[in-house]
Protein backbone atom coordinates (compact mmCIF):
# COMPACT_ATOMS: atom_id res chain seq x y z
CA UNK A 1 0.00 0.00 0.00
CA UNK A 2 2.44 2.47 0.97
CA UNK A 3 4.89 3.58 -2.13
CA UNK A 4 3.51 1.15 -4.30
CA UNK A 5 0.73 4.24 -5.93
CA UNK A 6 3.85 6.34 -6.36
CA UNK A 7 5.68 3.87 -8.50
CA UNK A 8 2.67 3.49 -10.55
CA UNK A 9 1.59 6.77 -11.20
CA UNK A 10 2.77 8.35 -14.45
CA UNK A 11 4.15 11.87 -12.69
CA UNK A 12 6.53 9.70 -10.66
CA UNK A 13 7.61 7.38 -13.18
CA UNK A 14 9.96 10.02 -15.15
CA UNK A 15 12.22 10.85 -12.46
CA UNK A 16 12.27 7.04 -11.78
CA UNK A 17 13.50 6.54 -15.34
CA UNK A 18 15.89 9.14 -14.74
CA UNK A 19 17.01 7.86 -11.58
CA UNK A 20 17.43 4.45 -12.70
CA UNK A 21 19.54 5.71 -15.96
CA UNK A 22 21.64 8.49 -14.10
CA UNK A 23 22.14 5.75 -11.54
CA UNK A 24 24.20 3.51 -14.73
CA UNK A 25 25.87 6.61 -15.59
CA UNK A 26 27.35 8.01 -12.74
CA UNK A 27 28.96 6.56 -9.99
CA UNK A 28 27.00 5.26 -6.96
CA UNK A 29 27.91 6.54 -3.20
CA UNK A 30 30.52 4.19 -2.33
CA UNK A 31 32.89 3.87 0.58
CA UNK A 32 35.78 4.99 -1.33
CA UNK A 33 34.61 8.70 -1.02
CA UNK A 34 35.63 9.09 2.20
CA UNK A 35 38.38 10.77 3.77
CA UNK A 36 41.63 8.64 4.29
CA UNK A 37 42.33 9.85 7.86
CA UNK A 38 39.95 9.61 10.47
CA UNK A 39 37.95 6.58 9.13
CA UNK A 40 35.51 6.23 11.55
CA UNK A 41 33.36 8.53 13.32
CA UNK A 42 30.56 8.37 15.80
CA UNK A 43 28.15 10.65 17.72
CA UNK A 44 27.78 8.11 20.92
CA UNK A 45 26.06 11.34 22.24
CA UNK A 46 23.09 11.45 20.24
CA UNK A 47 19.96 10.43 22.07
CA UNK A 48 17.90 7.72 21.19
CA UNK A 49 13.81 7.52 21.36
CA UNK A 50 13.08 4.00 20.69
CA UNK A 51 9.71 3.86 18.27
CA UNK A 52 6.40 2.73 18.72
CA UNK A 53 4.82 0.99 15.60
CA UNK A 54 4.63 2.34 12.63
CA UNK A 55 6.32 5.75 14.37
CA UNK A 56 9.98 5.67 13.02
CA UNK A 57 9.27 8.98 11.62
CA UNK A 58 8.55 10.81 14.74
CA UNK A 59 11.59 8.75 16.75
CA UNK A 60 14.01 9.85 14.19
CA UNK A 61 13.17 13.65 14.03
CA UNK A 62 12.88 13.92 17.57
CA UNK A 63 16.47 12.49 17.67
CA UNK A 64 18.09 15.18 15.58
CA UNK A 65 15.83 18.16 17.11
CA UNK A 66 16.98 17.14 20.07
CA UNK A 67 20.52 16.63 18.96
CA UNK A 68 20.27 20.34 17.57
CA UNK A 69 19.13 21.39 21.39
CA UNK A 70 15.32 22.43 20.24
CA UNK A 71 12.83 21.75 22.77
CA UNK A 72 10.73 19.01 21.80
CA UNK A 73 9.17 15.99 23.28
CA UNK A 74 8.24 12.90 21.24
CA UNK A 75 4.65 13.06 22.19
CA UNK A 76 4.43 16.31 20.58
CA UNK A 77 6.48 15.57 17.44
CA UNK A 78 4.21 12.09 16.98
CA UNK A 79 1.00 14.87 16.66
CA UNK A 80 2.67 16.52 14.39
CA UNK A 81 4.04 14.14 11.89
CA UNK A 82 2.28 11.00 12.45
CA UNK A 83 -0.22 9.96 9.80
CA UNK A 84 -3.09 7.63 10.98
CA UNK A 85 -4.34 7.03 7.96
CA UNK A 86 -1.52 5.67 6.12
CA UNK A 87 0.29 4.08 9.43
CA UNK A 88 3.48 6.42 8.92
CA UNK A 89 5.06 9.82 8.00
CA UNK A 90 5.56 11.91 5.24
CA UNK A 91 8.69 13.57 4.23
CA UNK A 92 7.31 17.07 3.88
CA UNK A 93 5.54 16.67 7.70
CA UNK A 94 9.19 16.24 8.86
CA UNK A 95 10.18 19.04 7.32
CA UNK A 96 7.34 21.13 8.28
CA UNK A 97 7.41 19.56 12.02
CA UNK A 98 11.22 20.80 11.80
CA UNK A 99 10.18 24.52 10.96
CA UNK A 100 7.46 24.73 13.71
CA UNK A 101 10.68 23.33 16.44
CA UNK A 102 11.94 26.72 15.41
CA UNK A 103 15.10 24.69 13.20
CA UNK A 104 15.66 24.95 9.84
CA UNK A 105 15.63 21.26 7.54
CA UNK A 106 18.10 20.81 4.95
CA UNK A 107 18.12 18.21 2.22
CA UNK A 108 21.88 16.26 2.25
CA UNK A 109 23.41 15.39 -0.96
CA UNK A 110 22.60 11.81 -1.23
CA UNK A 111 26.17 10.80 -0.58
CA UNK A 112 28.50 8.86 2.08
CA UNK A 113 31.02 11.84 2.15
CA UNK A 114 28.01 14.61 2.91
CA UNK A 115 27.10 12.34 5.89
CA UNK A 116 30.15 12.15 6.73
CA UNK A 117 30.75 16.19 6.45
CA UNK A 118 27.78 16.88 8.86
CA UNK A 119 28.88 14.16 11.64
CA UNK A 120 32.08 15.60 11.50
CA UNK A 121 30.06 19.02 12.21
CA UNK A 122 27.95 17.13 15.20
CA UNK A 123 24.88 16.51 13.32
CA UNK A 124 23.28 12.99 12.80
CA UNK A 125 21.63 12.69 9.39
CA UNK A 126 17.34 11.38 9.43
CA UNK A 127 17.46 9.33 6.39
CA UNK A 128 14.93 7.64 4.39
CA UNK A 129 15.37 3.92 3.66
CA UNK A 130 13.58 1.11 2.03
CA UNK A 131 14.11 -1.98 4.18
CA UNK A 132 11.95 -3.85 1.80
CA UNK A 133 12.40 -3.83 -1.97
CA UNK A 134 10.52 -2.12 -4.96
CA UNK A 135 7.38 -3.91 -4.93
CA UNK A 136 7.35 -4.91 -1.57
CA UNK A 137 8.22 -1.61 -0.18
CA UNK A 138 8.56 -1.06 3.82
CA UNK A 139 9.96 2.43 3.67
CA UNK A 140 11.64 3.33 7.00
CA UNK A 141 13.13 6.35 8.66
CA UNK A 142 16.41 6.20 10.67
CA UNK A 143 18.71 8.42 11.83
CA UNK A 144 22.58 7.82 10.97
CA UNK A 145 24.65 8.54 13.94
CA UNK A 146 28.14 7.30 12.44
CA UNK A 147 30.29 5.26 10.25
CA UNK A 148 33.12 3.08 10.51
CA UNK A 149 34.82 3.08 7.09
CA UNK A 150 37.78 0.95 8.27
CA UNK A 151 35.28 -2.11 9.31
CA UNK A 152 32.62 -1.27 6.12
CA UNK A 153 29.99 -0.43 8.76
CA UNK A 154 27.52 2.13 9.33
CA UNK A 155 25.57 3.02 12.97
CA UNK A 156 22.32 4.07 12.90
CA UNK A 157 19.69 5.13 16.01
CA UNK A 158 17.11 2.98 13.65
CA UNK A 159 13.29 1.54 15.39
CA UNK A 160 13.81 -0.16 18.68
CA UNK A 161 17.59 -0.41 18.26
CA UNK A 162 19.89 1.54 19.92
CA UNK A 163 22.88 0.92 17.83
CA UNK A 164 21.72 -0.70 14.61
CA UNK A 165 25.37 -1.77 13.34
CA UNK A 166 24.94 -2.24 9.64
CA UNK A 167 27.24 -2.96 6.40
CA UNK A 168 27.49 -0.08 4.06
CA UNK A 169 26.83 -2.32 1.50
CA UNK A 170 23.41 -2.66 2.79
CA UNK A 171 22.99 0.53 3.62
CA UNK A 172 23.50 1.69 0.88
CA UNK A 173 20.91 -0.68 -1.43
CA UNK A 174 18.32 0.25 1.12
CA UNK A 175 19.12 3.86 0.85
CA UNK A 176 18.87 3.73 -2.86
CA UNK A 177 15.13 2.66 -2.77
CA UNK A 178 14.91 5.60 -0.65
CA UNK A 179 16.13 7.57 -3.58
CA UNK A 180 19.29 8.66 -1.68
CA UNK A 181 16.96 11.06 0.75
CA UNK A 182 18.75 12.59 3.87
CA UNK A 183 18.16 15.15 5.97
CA UNK A 184 19.76 17.61 8.80
CA UNK A 185 18.35 19.74 10.89
CA UNK A 186 19.92 23.49 11.34
CA UNK A 187 19.72 26.51 14.33
CA UNK A 188 18.92 28.94 12.01
CA UNK A 189 21.92 30.90 11.14
CA UNK A 190 23.85 27.65 10.53
CA UNK A 191 25.39 26.32 7.15
CA UNK A 192 25.32 22.84 6.34
CA UNK A 193 28.38 21.69 6.03
CA UNK A 194 28.66 20.96 2.44
CA UNK A 195 26.19 24.03 1.55
CA UNK A 196 24.35 24.04 -1.98
CA UNK A 197 23.33 27.71 -2.64
CA UNK A 198 20.00 27.02 -4.20
CA UNK A 199 19.09 24.24 -2.02
CA UNK A 200 20.17 26.40 0.88
CA UNK A 201 17.64 29.18 -0.41
CA UNK A 202 14.87 27.22 -0.80
CA UNK A 203 15.00 26.17 2.09
CA UNK A 204 15.17 29.49 3.59
CA UNK A 205 12.25 30.44 1.52
CA UNK A 206 10.31 27.89 3.22
CA UNK A 207 11.04 29.18 6.67
CA UNK A 208 9.83 32.85 5.47
CA UNK A 209 6.37 31.40 4.06
CA UNK A 210 5.79 28.86 6.96
CA UNK A 211 5.60 32.11 8.83
CA UNK A 212 9.04 32.23 11.05
CA UNK A 213 10.39 35.20 9.70
CA UNK A 214 12.88 35.38 12.76
CA UNK A 215 14.28 32.29 11.64
CA UNK A 216 14.33 33.43 8.14
CA UNK A 217 16.37 36.47 8.80
CA UNK A 218 19.04 34.61 10.91
CA UNK A 219 19.44 32.29 7.84
CA UNK A 220 19.94 35.09 5.38
CA UNK A 221 22.55 37.01 7.39
CA UNK A 222 24.22 33.53 7.19
CA UNK A 223 23.90 33.44 3.98
CA UNK A 224 25.55 36.76 3.48
CA UNK A 225 28.42 35.95 5.49
CA UNK A 226 28.42 32.78 2.79
CA UNK A 227 27.57 34.98 -0.26
CA UNK A 228 28.25 38.33 0.24
CA UNK A 229 26.51 41.17 -1.74
CA UNK A 230 24.19 38.01 -3.17
CA UNK A 231 20.74 39.94 -4.18
CA UNK A 232 18.44 37.01 -2.36
CA UNK A 233 19.26 36.53 0.97
CA UNK A 234 19.36 40.36 0.66
CA UNK A 235 15.88 40.84 -0.53
CA UNK A 236 14.97 37.80 1.88
CA UNK A 237 16.67 39.76 4.80
CA UNK A 238 14.53 42.52 3.62
CA UNK A 239 11.62 40.55 3.70
CA UNK A 240 11.98 38.78 7.01
CA UNK A 241 12.31 42.91 8.45
CA UNK A 242 8.44 43.59 6.96
CA UNK A 243 7.24 40.00 8.30
CA UNK A 244 8.59 41.20 11.49
CA UNK A 245 7.14 44.47 10.92
CA UNK A 246 10.49 46.17 11.60
CA UNK A 247 10.00 48.89 9.19
CA UNK A 248 13.20 51.11 9.49
CA UNK A 249 15.70 47.80 9.21
CA UNK A 250 13.25 46.68 6.17
CA UNK A 251 13.59 50.35 4.57
CA UNK A 252 17.16 50.23 5.09
CA UNK A 253 17.15 47.13 3.58
CA UNK A 254 15.30 47.21 0.67
CA UNK A 255 17.07 50.45 -0.15
CA UNK A 256 20.35 49.06 0.19
CA UNK A 257 18.87 46.35 -2.10
CA UNK A 258 17.82 48.71 -5.04
CA UNK A 259 21.01 50.59 -4.67
CA UNK A 260 22.95 47.63 -6.13
CA UNK A 261 19.96 46.79 -8.50
CA UNK A 262 17.74 49.46 -9.51
CA UNK A 263 15.63 46.89 -11.77
CA UNK A 264 14.44 44.49 -8.67
CA UNK A 265 10.85 45.60 -8.97
CA UNK A 266 9.37 42.99 -6.25
CA UNK A 267 11.86 44.54 -3.75
CA UNK A 268 10.38 48.37 -5.18
CA UNK A 269 7.27 46.94 -4.66
CA UNK A 270 7.92 45.61 -0.90
CA UNK A 271 9.58 48.92 0.27
CA UNK A 272 6.31 51.06 -0.99
CA UNK A 273 4.34 48.91 1.14
CA UNK A 274 7.10 49.85 3.58
CA UNK A 275 6.95 52.81 3.72
CA UNK A 276 2.89 52.69 3.71
CA UNK A 277 3.55 50.81 6.88
CA UNK A 278 5.15 54.08 8.76
CA UNK A 279 2.28 56.44 6.80
CA UNK A 280 4.76 57.43 4.70
CA UNK A 281 1.99 57.23 1.81
CA UNK A 282 3.33 60.01 -0.79
CA UNK A 283 6.81 58.10 -0.53
CA UNK A 284 5.05 54.93 -0.99
CA UNK A 285 3.08 55.65 -3.74
CA UNK A 286 6.29 57.40 -5.67
CA UNK A 287 8.19 54.47 -5.40
CA UNK A 288 5.03 52.09 -7.13
CA UNK A 289 4.65 55.29 -10.02
CA UNK A 290 8.59 54.19 -10.46
CA UNK A 291 8.17 50.57 -10.37
CA UNK A 292 5.07 50.91 -12.92
CA UNK A 293 6.79 52.84 -15.33
CA UNK A 294 9.57 50.53 -15.48
CA UNK A 295 7.81 47.52 -15.48
CA UNK A 296 6.86 45.48 -18.88
CA UNK A 297 5.92 42.38 -17.00
CA UNK A 298 1.70 41.48 -17.02
CA UNK A 299 2.25 39.44 -14.37
CA UNK A 300 4.00 42.00 -12.13
CA UNK A 301 2.41 44.91 -13.56
CA UNK A 302 -0.62 43.35 -11.55
CA UNK A 303 1.41 42.61 -8.33
CA UNK A 304 1.81 46.46 -8.66
CA UNK A 305 -1.39 47.76 -9.35
CA UNK A 306 -3.07 45.74 -6.27
CA UNK A 307 -0.07 47.11 -3.95
CA UNK A 308 -1.22 50.70 -5.42
CA UNK A 309 -4.96 49.80 -4.53
CA UNK A 310 -3.99 48.66 -1.17
CA UNK A 311 -2.06 51.82 -0.41
CA UNK A 312 -5.01 54.27 -1.79
CA UNK A 313 -7.41 52.07 0.35
CA UNK A 314 -5.20 52.96 3.61
CA UNK A 315 -4.56 56.56 2.64
CA UNK A 316 -8.29 57.00 2.27
CA UNK A 317 -9.05 54.92 5.41
CA UNK A 318 -7.22 57.48 7.19
CA UNK A 319 -4.81 55.14 8.52
CA UNK A 320 -2.06 56.76 10.04
CA UNK B 1 -30.02 20.85 -6.42
CA UNK B 2 -29.20 24.71 -6.88
CA UNK B 3 -29.76 25.31 -3.04
CA UNK B 4 -27.17 21.93 -2.53
CA UNK B 5 -24.51 23.65 -4.99
CA UNK B 6 -25.07 27.01 -3.06
CA UNK B 7 -24.87 25.18 0.44
CA UNK B 8 -21.24 23.34 -0.95
CA UNK B 9 -19.89 27.07 -1.53
CA UNK B 10 -20.68 28.31 1.52
CA UNK B 11 -18.95 25.69 3.30
CA UNK B 12 -15.86 25.55 1.12
CA UNK B 13 -15.71 29.22 1.78
CA UNK B 14 -16.06 28.92 5.67
CA UNK B 15 -13.47 25.84 5.72
CA UNK B 16 -11.23 28.43 3.57
CA UNK B 17 -11.54 31.08 6.02
CA UNK B 18 -10.97 28.95 8.95
CA UNK B 19 -7.61 28.05 7.29
CA UNK B 20 -6.73 31.71 6.26
CA UNK B 21 -7.46 32.44 10.02
CA UNK B 22 -4.76 29.44 11.03
CA UNK B 23 -1.59 31.95 9.22
CA UNK B 24 0.85 32.38 12.01
CA UNK B 25 2.24 35.26 10.86
CA UNK B 26 0.31 36.67 7.23
CA UNK B 27 2.21 38.44 4.77
CA UNK B 28 1.35 42.29 4.31
CA UNK B 29 -0.95 42.62 1.73
CA UNK B 30 1.18 42.94 -1.68
CA UNK B 31 4.44 41.80 -0.17
CA UNK B 32 6.25 39.80 -2.97
CA UNK B 33 8.10 36.91 -1.60
CA UNK B 34 11.12 36.01 -1.89
CA UNK B 35 10.58 32.56 -3.45
CA UNK B 36 10.18 34.83 -6.74
CA UNK B 37 14.08 35.62 -6.89
CA UNK B 38 14.80 31.67 -6.62
CA UNK B 39 16.02 30.10 -9.85
CA UNK B 40 14.01 27.29 -9.59
CA UNK B 41 11.05 26.24 -12.34
CA UNK B 42 8.65 25.58 -9.38
CA UNK B 43 4.93 26.51 -9.50
CA UNK B 44 5.15 27.90 -6.16
CA UNK B 45 7.32 30.70 -7.54
CA UNK B 46 4.07 32.34 -9.92
CA UNK B 47 1.47 31.26 -8.31
CA UNK B 48 -1.46 33.36 -6.51
CA UNK B 49 -2.47 34.02 -2.82
CA UNK B 50 -5.49 32.47 -4.14
CA UNK B 51 -3.82 29.42 -5.19
CA UNK B 52 -2.07 28.57 -2.47
CA UNK B 53 -5.64 29.21 -0.19
CA UNK B 54 -6.92 26.41 -1.83
CA UNK B 55 -4.56 24.12 -1.44
CA UNK B 56 -4.13 24.50 2.13
CA UNK B 57 -7.54 23.96 2.09
CA UNK B 58 -7.38 21.00 0.13
CA UNK B 59 -4.17 19.77 2.20
CA UNK B 60 -6.23 20.23 5.49
CA UNK B 61 -8.93 18.38 4.51
CA UNK B 62 -6.59 15.45 3.23
CA UNK B 63 -4.89 15.34 6.56
CA UNK B 64 -8.09 15.15 8.29
CA UNK B 65 -9.42 12.35 6.23
CA UNK B 66 -6.00 10.22 7.07
CA UNK B 67 -7.06 9.95 10.43
CA UNK B 68 -5.17 14.08 11.97
CA UNK B 69 -7.28 15.30 14.54
CA UNK B 70 -8.99 18.74 13.08
CA UNK B 71 -7.64 21.06 16.44
CA UNK B 72 -4.25 19.41 14.83
CA UNK B 73 -4.70 20.39 11.34
CA UNK B 74 -3.94 23.83 11.32
CA UNK B 75 -0.70 23.45 12.83
CA UNK B 76 0.85 20.78 11.04
CA UNK B 77 -0.18 23.04 8.00
CA UNK B 78 1.70 25.94 9.13
CA UNK B 79 5.33 24.35 8.65
CA UNK B 80 4.83 23.71 5.18
CA UNK B 81 6.21 26.09 2.69
CA UNK B 82 4.12 26.88 -0.63
CA UNK B 83 6.19 24.47 -3.06
CA UNK B 84 5.09 21.61 -0.90
CA UNK B 85 1.43 22.94 0.02
CA UNK B 86 1.38 22.54 -4.03
CA UNK B 87 2.63 18.93 -4.46
CA UNK B 88 0.59 17.92 -1.94
CA UNK B 89 -2.74 18.82 -3.39
CA UNK B 90 -4.46 15.94 -4.00
CA UNK B 91 -1.70 13.86 -3.89
CA UNK B 92 -1.00 12.70 -0.07
CA UNK B 93 -2.24 9.08 -1.05
CA UNK B 94 0.99 8.67 -2.90
CA UNK B 95 3.68 9.87 -1.19
CA UNK B 96 5.73 7.64 0.63
CA UNK B 97 4.86 7.26 4.56
CA UNK B 98 7.63 6.07 6.30
CA UNK B 99 6.52 3.93 8.96
CA UNK B 100 7.80 0.50 8.85
CA UNK B 101 4.26 -0.86 7.51
CA UNK B 102 5.09 -3.67 4.73
CA UNK B 103 3.28 -2.65 1.20
CA UNK B 104 0.51 -4.21 1.49
CA UNK B 105 -0.26 -5.15 -1.99
CA UNK B 106 3.13 -6.75 -1.82
CA UNK B 107 2.26 -8.70 1.18
CA UNK B 108 -0.81 -10.29 -0.67
CA UNK B 109 1.20 -10.64 -4.03
CA UNK B 110 3.79 -13.24 -2.13
CA UNK B 111 1.62 -14.53 -0.47
CA UNK B 112 -0.38 -15.61 -3.98
CA UNK B 113 3.33 -16.21 -5.13
CA UNK B 114 3.96 -18.86 -2.56
CA UNK B 115 0.26 -20.35 -3.08
CA UNK B 116 0.83 -20.64 -6.61
CA UNK B 117 4.53 -22.20 -6.28
CA UNK B 118 2.51 -24.77 -4.26
CA UNK B 119 -0.09 -25.22 -6.06
CA UNK B 120 -2.68 -24.26 -4.23
CA UNK B 121 -3.78 -21.28 -7.01
CA UNK B 122 -3.53 -21.12 -10.04
CA UNK B 123 -4.02 -17.03 -10.73
CA UNK B 124 -0.53 -16.97 -12.77
CA UNK B 125 -0.78 -19.43 -15.75
CA UNK B 126 -4.47 -18.32 -16.82
CA UNK B 127 -2.97 -14.27 -17.21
Amino acid sequence: MCGLGKVFTESRLVPALFVLISGCATIPPSVSELPESGRAIELEGTPFYPQERYQCGPAALTTVLAMSDADVALDDVVSKVYLPGRQGSLQFELMAASRTAGRMPYRVDGTLKAIWKELEAGRPVLVLQNLGVAAIPRWHYAVVVGIDAERGQIILRSGTHKRRVTPIRTYLHTWRRGDYWGMVVLEPGELPAAVDRSRYFAAVTALEEAGRAEAAAAAWRAALRQWPGDTVPLFGLANAYLLLQDFAAAEKAYRDLLEQDRSLLAARNNLALTLAGQGKYDAAMEEIGVALSANRDPAMEKELKNTEATIRRRVASGER
Amino acid sequence: MGLHRARGALLRLVSVAIICMGFTQAAPAGMIGTASLLDDESRAASVSRVEILLARDDVAGQLAAFGVDRSLVVERLNGLSNAELLELEGQLDSQIAGGDLLGVIGAVFVVLLILELVGVTDIFKSI
